[in-house]
């Protein structure tokens, strides 16, 4: 045995392990060559001993050496029939994660919802509270208290539903208002969402129930000029930052003065559409400053505070938002329609 | 309202303004406009023609020969159909190859059966004048000669189709509108032509008395005897002012009436006075209530049974009207009428309005009263009436009126306000000067002393009583495009209640867990409720007293119904998969407070359709399992779920949710009866749980603990229980009964087996003991599962399953 022929055996054992295609071969390739007891190179070193002693240093070193290079070439193999296994079974596990569980979707929330979250986050960041009160409601909150006496043409636009003589269902959240003036003291900042009803019958745009948001603010110093700007950066927030606001004077009972705000075209920009009536402005509140004797009475002294107050319909700008043409679906919960939202 | 801009016209110069221009005006000062029609004036080819001859065709029942004369030398031979054509009368005549663009017709020369007819005359709706189409249009003697083009006598008009707010009857009229323009414009006003006419004859008072009996009814009562006017044609411009606004002309009595209330904005009545008179011609004219019970003939020709609410004007003895609203069958004038009693009355608005919506009689003129008349108007609308009478008609008017005022003249208000006090008000400075202006030209007395002001309104300005009112005037005046937009100083924190945050934090887990949120009206009929409202007490629905239908005649006690409604509509549309929720107010009777008990619910629907049973019982679990997870948001914790057979469900597939000692749910599979009530085909799970004071009250708040470092023992328990076992209280006494250590325990398996035995079942559970501080020896893990053992024992009557 002589060096060159160690380093020639482990020549042949590297190439015998590059060669070997699976891991079975591998293992028969290592068994020939390192097998414990009859490995080629395992007898080669066993017949070291027969070396004459001058030769045993070197052909020890020979031996060392040829011996980590074939277990490198082992090892190396190893690793490389290992990484071919795992890329097939990558390969063979291809999944189409375009198809989805569909087992499972998330519900939607009806768009009134919607529509009263986004004006209650709108008003929360402006410092209001949010206010609720009672459906069935007493005609002296839904009405006289408001400066709306038996027999005032104003109760003709208020079609009322009555569970008896003086008890009805609202006919708006206003009374809300009122119950908040008698039961704080001023600063009042509020909204007052809640469900309405009116004797109406449905079509495209009425609706027997409905929902509106009322606002109501009462202060030393209010003015006109603060309902403007609280009015616009509402229309802004809902609506878009590039919006205008214009307050049409009105008639309100409650209110005076009295004013409806329109918002500019959001779909034209005030250009003129389908939308607005091609004029340019959608209706979108109602508002005014609180009449005096609606303050008193809330228990308001009216020569001390002034307040201001608003009304809008949720229905209506879901409507406008969201392209409903016809308001009706927004109350036969088709999971159709509500899967849009 | 319709108005006529060349009506407007008499009072404000306003043909010259674009109608863009006039639009814009109108809307930022406050008056809405619905639309503005472009009404073209008589067609060209149209002219004024005598009716020379007049005779039936033979042979027919309706057609007439007329010959007429054009203005041309020799009359023109016309066939006619309508049958209000006079000898001698004048009406438009259109000229073959006139284009009648309103009808869609081109006049030719025809033939009639065997007639010539050279042209036609036509009716105001031919000539795109009017909807009136049943006869001709009748000129008045002297309009213009026969040949003058008709155009002459009807120019082209604009028509104003706007929305007057129920505080502004003064704007219910062409002169009150035109006070508004003229202001918007920043025009003179001009007022109407008052001119007195010649009084002749007896005085009026000889005549006709007048007492008002309740004055609260009727400020003023103002009468006047116009003689030699009759129901003839009226002149053709006061016809096409009327046919402008919608009035149909009725003739010369009547459409001066009419014709004041649109200028002016006073109704007036006449009454023939000859059919009204007493023996000797005189007539007492008494404004009362009616008489319980008494009958009304109206004008329409309906009895109306009257009331002691009810104003009448009795003249003579009978009911001669129903004030302000319309006149009797018997008083009213007629083709034979020659001498009218004139009313310009002011009646109290609530006692027109009740009456008129009571017996469902809306007129003009009830829908001017019902908004409160000034008393000043009754004097200008009558003096607007005789001076047209005589001017137009060559009336004679007797000397009077008689003007009954029992409260004495109405005064206007002086109310002082202060410029700086207006700023204040609207957030912008406004001087005294501009105020002052803005005022007067909206028809105010303004007196300025430096800051202060003194206003008086115009007398038919009832709506502006105090300095609120007057802030609007100016508001609106100066334009709020001109106010500064800012919000309001927060010198100091408005009080903020309790956000409804948990609420929404329900909706937002059931929107997740794939339920979609619905609305249903809470109006219901109350067969549908008490169909299913599990958790409603027994008292009836609350009834709604005027309905629109059965279908909203009542107020829900339950959501359930309204959402299985909105199942079987999605079902019949074909969905496949319905889940629907909603939280929202149920009434629950009377409250202390007078009103309801509201309280909030959330009611859930899962619908399987029809053959799915595993999947249905899978879905039920699932639904139970969401209510109790929403139910875990409570303050008292976990609601506990309780075996029950509820009403209206599957009395074996339905639970009832226990929380703080009170029932807070249920939930379940519905039961046959309802699910056939409600036409809903396979099966449908649903539960219904009261959030208010409970869930939206806010969970508990969490505690930390430190997590232990010590290593669990998992031991898994096979045990025996009957078919039937629960395994909530199983689960719930594991948790709670005795055995500190147990950390953790859940069903592993359920399962059936013949080996069991009969009426058996198995149950796996598995159980994490651990001790905190040290580790659990092997002795102390059997003595616990022991433990664990006797308490399931104790639970469910569970044995521990031999080992094969």
């Amino acid at each position: 045995m002589t060096p060159e022929a160690l380093a020639e055996l482990a020549a042949r054992a590297v190439a015998d392990a590059e060669a070997a295609v699976d891991p079975a071969q591998l293992e028969a390739v290592r068994r020939r060559f390192l097998g414990r007891r009859d490995g080629e190179l395992t007898r080669a070193g066993a017949q070291m001993a027969a070396a004459a002693p001058a030769q045993r240093a070197a052909l020890g070193r020979a031996f060392n050496g040829a011996k980590a290079e074939v277990e490198a070439a082992l090892d190396a193999r190893a690793r490389q029939l290992a990484a071919s296994v795992d890329t097939e079974r990558i390969a063979a596990e291809w999944m189409d994660l375009t198809r989805l569980d569909e087992s499972w979707t998330p519900g939607r929330l009806h768009p009134i919802t919607r529509v009263l979250r986004e004006i209650e986050a709108i008003f929360r960041q402006l410092g209001y509270a949010v206010v609720e009160g009672p459906e069935v409601e007493s005609e002296r909150f839904n009405f006289e208290l408001l400066n709306i006496p038996a027999g005032h043409p104003a109760r003709d636009s208020h079609d009322t539903l009555y569970l008896s003589d003086d008890v009805l269902l609202r006919t708006h959240t206003s009374p809300v208002q009122m119950r908040t003036m008698l039961e704080q003291p001023p600063p009042i900042r509020i909204i007052a969402p809640g469900r309405t009803y009116r004797r109406d019958n449905p079509d495209q745009t009425h609706f027997v129930m409905f929902h509106q948001v009322e606002g109501l603010v009462v202060d030393e110093d209010v003015t006109v000029a603060d309902l403007k700007g609280t009015l616009l950066t509402f229309a802004r927030s809902m609506f878009g930052h590039e919006r205008e606001i214009r307050l049409r004077p009105n008639y309100f009972p409650y209110t005076e003065p009295s004013m409806e705000v329109d918002v500019s075209c959001f779909l034209c920009g005030g250009a003129g559409c389908r939308t607005c009536h091609h004029r340019g402005w959608i209706e979108i509140l109602g508002s005014g400053m609180v009449h005096p004797q609606v303050l008193r009475n809330g228990g308001v002294d009216p020569e001390r505070y002034r307040g201001f107050a608003f009304g809008m319909g949720p229905e209506r700008i879901a409507m406008l938002k969201y392209g409903i043409e016809d308001g009706r679906e927004l109350t036969l919960d088709d999971v159709r329609f509500l899967h849009q939202f | 309202m319709r108005y006529s801009a060349n009506w407007l016209q008499d009072f404000v110069d306003c043909a010259d303004v674009p109608t863009p221009v006039l639009v814009d005006r109108l809307v930022q000062t406050g008056t809405e406009v619905e639309r503005v029609v472009e009404q073209p004036g008589a067609p060209a080819g149209v002219g004024v023609a005598r009716v020379v001859q007049l005779e039936r065709m033979p042979g027919s029942h309706h057609l007439w020969l007329t010959l007429v004369d054009t203005g041309d030398p020799e009359p023109l031979p016309v066939v006619c159909g309508a049958q209000n054509l006079a000898l001698g009368g004048l009406v438009p005549w259109a000229s073959p190859g006139t284009d009648l663009a309103a009808v869609g017709l081109r006049v030719g020369v025809r033939t009639i059966r065997g007639h010539g007819s050279q042209g036609m005359l036509c009716s105001p709706h031919e000539l795109g004048l009017g909807s009136d189409h049943e006869g001709i249009l009748l000129l008045e003697e002297g309009a213009a000669e026969p040949g003058t083009p008709l155009e002459v006598l009807v120019p082209p008009d604009r028509i104003l189709e706007l929305e007057i707010t129920a505080n502004r009857p003064d704007c219910l009229s062409h002169l009150g509108l035109a006070r508004e323009l003229a202001a918007a414009l920043d025009r003179r006003l001009r007022p109407p032509e008052l001119a007195p006419p010649p009084r002749v004859g007896r005085p009026a008072a000889e005549l006709v008395t007048v007492a008002i009996n309740d004055p609260s009814g009727c400020r003023r009562y103002r009468a006047e005897v116009v003689e030699g006017l009759t129901l003839a044609p009226s002149p053709l411009w006061i016809q096409q002012r009327l046919r402008a606004v919608g009035i149909r002309p009725l003739g010369l009595t009547v459409d001066l009436a009419n014709y004041v209330g649109a200028e002016l904005g006073q109704p007036l009545h006449t009454f023939d006075l000859d059919r009204v008179g007493g023996a000797d011609g005189g007539v007492r004219v008494t404004v009362r209530r009616a008489v319980d019970g008494e009958p009304f003939q109206a004008l329409d020709g309906g009895e109306r049974r009257l009331d002691a609410r009810d104003l009448v004007i009795d003249v003579g003895g009978s009911t001669a009207a129903l004030a302000g609203i319309v006149g009797g069958r018997a008083s009213g004038v007629g083709p034979a009428t020659r001498r009218v009693l004139l009313e310009a009355a002011t009646f109290d608005g609530p006692s027109i309005r009740a009456t008129s919506r009571r017996l469902g009689l809306r007129t003009e003129a009830s829908a001017r009263f019902e908004k409160t008349l000034s008393p000043v108007l009754a004097a200008l609308g009558g003096a607007r009436f005789v001076h047209l009478a005589h001017r137009v008609a060559g009336a004679a008017v007797r000397p009077g009126p008689v003007d009954v005022e029992p409260l004495g003249p109405h005064r206007s208000v002086a109310i002082p306000v202060t410029a700086s006090g207006l700023g204040r008000a609207l957030g912008m400075p406004v001087a005294a000067g501009e105020a002052a202006t803005a005022l007067t030209r909206l028809g105010f007395e303004v007196t300025t002393a430096g800051d202060a002001l003194t206003v008086t309104p115009p007398p038919d300005r009832l709506d502006v009583m105090i300095p609120a009112d007057v802030l609007e005037e100016v508001g609106r005046s100066l334009g709020y495009e001109r106010l500064p937009p800012t919000v309001p100083g927060r010198r100091r924190p408005a009080l903020v209640v309790s956000p409804p945050a948990a609420r929404e934090a329900v909706r937002d887990l059931i929107v997740g867990a794939g339920v979609d949120e619905a609305i249903t009206v809470s109006l219901t009929s109350p067969s549908a409720q008490l169909a299913l409202r599990p958790l409603a007490p027994p008292s009836p629905p609350l009834a709604v007293r005027n309905p629109l239908g059965p279908q909203w005649s009542a107020l829900r006690q339950s959501c359930l119904p309204g959402l299985l409604q909105a199942a079987a509509l999605n079902q019949a549309r074909g969905a496949e998969r319905i889940r629907l929720f909603e939280i929202g107010r149920a009434f629950w009777g009377a409250s202390p407070s007078g009103l309801a008990e509201e309280p909030e619910l959330l009611g859930l629907v899962d619908h399987v359709p029809a053959g799915e049973a595993v999947e249905a019982a899978a879905r039920l679990r699932q639904l139970a399992a969401l209510a109790v997870t929403v139910g875990a948001r409570c303050a008292d914790g976990p609601p506990e779920v309780r075996p029950q057979a509820v009403a209206g469900l599957h009395p074996g597939r339905s639970a009832e949710l226990w929380a703080g000692g009170r029932r807070v749910g249920v939930v379940g599979e519905l039961a046959d009866g309802p699910r056939e009530r409600f036409e809903l085909r396979g099966r449908a799970a649903v539960a219904e749980l009261r959030l208010d004071g409970w869930v939206v009250a806010g969970g508990p708040r969490p505690a930390a603990r430190p997590l232990a470092a010590t290593p669990g023992v998992v031991e898994d328990l096979a045990v025996v229980v009957p078919a039937r076992a629960a395994v909530g209280p199983a689960l719930a006494a594991l948790r709670s009964v005795g055995i500190p250590e147990c950390e953790s325990v859940r069903l592993l398996d359920e399962y059936t087996d013949p080996r069991l035995g009969p009426g058996l079942k198995g149950w796996t559970f598995r159980l994490v003991f651990r001790d905190a501080d040290r580790t659990l020896t092997g002795e102390e893990a059997r003595r616990l599962r022991a433990a664990a053992l006797e308490t399931l024992a104790g639970a469910v009557g569970a044995r521990q399953r031999e080992t094969a």
